[in-house]
């Protein structure tokens, strides 16, 4: 059966042949042979030795050659300058009669060529121009802000690398990075200025790399870097080191945004494959854990990563959870430590200190769940449950002593510390002045402007605010003069050290005097002996707490030690 | 503390040039070695700046001994900030203290000139030509007060790194 006429451009002889192809379909319109030649699918027939029998209009087009019929497909390929990147398998499939899928790079598309062999004998070619789909594909691994790769980016080079590392035994190293203090130059600056900060920060990055090397900005102010692979030929852990010392060294230098000076520092956790893991999620989740632990020790800095470490994360995340039932479970409980006038020897207050119970561990150390507490927010719920049983409680004593209640820097962030303040004292009836709020210099280092602010607040509810751990800190001096303290509670550091030390002396004496020409009462801490407790004396501080005077004691303790006449000093101490 | 600080912005709305900054910073110059090192440095710095910077109507001054950079930056904000950018990621110096980036009426330098500030006779006799032939004039450092601070830092580091 003869085929319809086909379009110019095609020749007899291919109709002819297409004859044969199309011979069992019914004489109807649209012809097969039309739709093969006109298709929009760029389509090559082949017989069963690889030459090209038909090429239809849009293959033609598509490897700019007119006049494909007759020519190997190899030749054609060469002629086209069609590659295949991969490795030739097409060659090798028209051989074994297989059908195959293989990518071609075509001047500057990406095509992505089909070959099935067909029942009849021989072979049909497809083509589909995949350049779009795949830079879709690249886009969507691209971060758009600073170009650089993101996490999914990130996970599908780090897995290339991997396998190819696996090979060679190469080693890899993933660096994770944080910078430190971005959020404020955003909150401050807005986040245009925060933005472009970013892209300077990228673009440090990359002139900190190598060319072979992968930086991703996983988010937020969240990079990574994959450093090494075969062709870099890095001794690890050398490079990684270097390159990380290079990153806190670039990124931590001075930027100057939009007429801004800005300063930001990098934290950087490091991995090394294969001796920190062989996959991906092991190395970035090791990676992440160095990077923790740089941005506990201090941030500005680096570490590696250290199977210990992910033992202390699995400890910190046990105690974490058993940190976040605490309150609930009601396994916190106050402690309240007396504070001695001097000059009277009389309890004039106490401190509430925090304590907690766990059932299994035993009493947790604050040192150890105070910080945690902080870090997860939980310091906000504590403290005002602390804050709440405190002040019920002096309001029930026999005299009216004043009560001191601790401030972590974080309640000072939600912006609902006065009110919290406010509501607690209407509810138990304490007398605003016989609450002491302590703070530490923490609390004034950030955003030292709106903690004013609070503290003002504090003030106006009629509660006093203390200064507590004085001399420990940064510029202790600066915040005095910025607020106007009732209490300087000096560190137990210089008391401990007042025993053969000079200096402490001296620097107890100058706390003492400098309080009393604020107008501030000066309270010395950390009192163990009777030495101390004279040489406190002699330099003039007002009020006292210590072991020596009175350790931590249950409510009721401290209730009744105001029900006598005055409880004098210990007889020696007086 | 390390906060981001704003700069003041001292703008004069009435200045012809109200654009213009001025940048100030000196950084530890990390070259080391043979001299033949820093001196392929400096000399690829003088010729860089030139080409770079005059191209975006960046002018300023260089100073240099075996210990600092000290650098004076002027120019349209942008092109100030974008010099500068490529200079805190050259890793040639470090420890970058920045120590203006203001809003000025006029420059102090209109051209670019570098020259060896220090005491050493050695280094004096090395580039002690660079200065006349690049136009630096330290009385226009000595001028204007944060230059001539730069100027006595410049003298400090050097002596340090001694």
């Amino acid at each position: 059966m003869e085929g319809p006429p086909t379009r110019g451009g095609l020749n007899g002889t291919l109709s002819g042949r297409m004859s044969a192809l199309a011979a069992p379909s019914p004489p109807a319109t649209p012809s097969f042979a039309a739709a093969l030649a006109e298709m929009a699918v760029p389509l090559l027939l082949l017989d069963a030795a690889g030459t090209i029998t038909f090429a239809n209009a849009c293959a033609a087009a598509l490897l700019a050659c007119p006049a494909p019929a007759g020519l190997p497909l190899p030749a054609l390929l060469a002629a086209c300058g069609a590659a295949e990147p991969e490795g030739g398998i097409l060659p090798e499939a028209l051989r074994a009669a297989w059908p195959v899928r293989s990518r071609l790079t075509l001047g500057d598309r990406l095509v992505e060529a089909a070959l099935a062999p067909l029942s009849s004998g021989g072979f049909a070619l497809t083509f589909e121009d995949v350049t779009e789909l795949l830079r879709g594909a690249a886009l969507a691994r691209q971060e758009p802000l600073t170009g650089l790769c993101n996490r999914v980016g990130l996970h599908d080079r780090l897995d290339a690398a991997l396998a190819e590392a696996a090979h060679s035994d190469a080693p890899l190293a993933v660096l994770m990075l944080d910078l430190d203090r971005f959020k404020a130059v955003n909150d401050t600056l807005g986040h245009p200025v925060g933005d472009a900060l970013l892209r300077k920060v990228a673009e440090r990055l990359r002139k900190a790399t190598r060319s072979g090397d992968v930086v991703a900005r996983l988010g937020g102010d969240e990079f990574a870097i994959i450093q090494g692979g075969p062709s870099s030929g890095a001794e690890q852990p050398q490079a990684a080191e270097a390159l990380a010392r290079r990153l806190v060294d670039l990124v931590g230098r001075t930027y100057v945004v939009d007429g801004h000076m800005l300063n930001v520092g990098v934290s950087v956790g490091v991995a090394l494959s294969p001796a920190d893991g062989r996959n991906a999620d092991d190395l970035l989740k090791h990676a992440d854990l160095a990077l923790y632990r740089a941005k506990a020790e201090g941030r500005g800095t680096y570490r590696f990563f250290e199977p210990a470490m992910n033992a202390q994360m699995q400890a910190r995340r046990s105690l974490e959870i058993d940190l976040r039932r605490a309150l609930a479970l009601k396994q916190f409980d106050l402690a309240f430590q007396p504070q001695i006038q001097l000059e009277t020897g009389q309890v004039v207050g106490f401190e509430a200190l925090l304590r907690w119970n766990h059932p299994e561990r035993g009493p947790v150390s604050p040192a150890l769940f105070i910080p945690l507490a902080e870090e997860i927010g939980l310091i906000v719920g504590i403290g005002e449950w602390a804050l709440r049983t405190a002040c019920r409680e002096a309001a029930g004593w026999t005299q009216p002593a004043s009560i001191a209640v601790n401030l972590s820097p974080v309640q000072f962030r939600g912006g609902r510390l006065v009110e919290t303040v406010m509501h607690v004292l209407a509810q138990t009836g304490l007398d605003p002045a016989r609450l002491e709020l302590e703070i530490t210099e923490g609390a004034l280092l950030e955003n030292t402007d709106s903690v004013l602010d609070v503290l003002n607040g504090l003030r106006a509810l009629g509660v006093k605010i203390s200064m507590d751990d004085f001399g420990t800190g940064y510029s202790s001096l600066s915040y005095l003069q910025k607020f106007p303290f009732d209490k300087i509670k000096i560190d137990q550091s210089f008391v401990r050290g007042m025993e053969g030390n000079a200096e402490c002396g001296a620097i107890v004496r100058a706390i003492a005097r400098l309080g009393a020409s604020l107008g501030m009462r000066t309270t010395a801490e950390g009192v163990e002996t009777a030495t101390q407790l004279d040489a406190i004396r002699a330099e003039g501080c007002t009020e006292v707490q210590g072991y020596l005077t009175g350790r931590p004691m249950p409510a009721a303790q401290a209730a009744a030690l105001l029900i006598p006449s005055p409880a004098a000093l210990p007889a020696d101490a007086a | 503390m390390s906060q981001p600080v704003p700069t003041q912005d001292s703008g004069n709305q009435a200045s012809p040039n109200k654009d213009l900054r001025r940048l100030v910073y000196y950084s530890r110059n990390r070259v080391t070695g043979a001299p033949a090192a820093m001196d392929e440095t400096i000399r690829g710095i003088l010729a860089a700046s030139r080409t770079n910077n005059a191209r975006v109507g960046v002018t300023g001054a260089l100073m240099f001994n075996a210990g600092c950079f000290a650098q004076v930056l002027e120019g349209p904000g942008a092109e100030v900030e974008t010099t500068f950018e490529r200079i805190q990621q050259d890793e040639r110096h470090g420890e970058v203290s920045l120590l203006a980036f203001e809003a000025v009426e006029s420059r102090l330098f209109t051209d670019w000139s570098m020259a060896y500030v220090g005491a050493s006779p050695t280094d004096a006799a090395r580039y002690g030509d660079m200065a006349g032939e690049s136009g630096f004039d330290l009385s226009r450092m000595t001028g204007d007060r944060l230059c001539a601070v730069l100027h006595g830092l410049a003298l400090e580091e050097e002596a340090a790194a001694a």
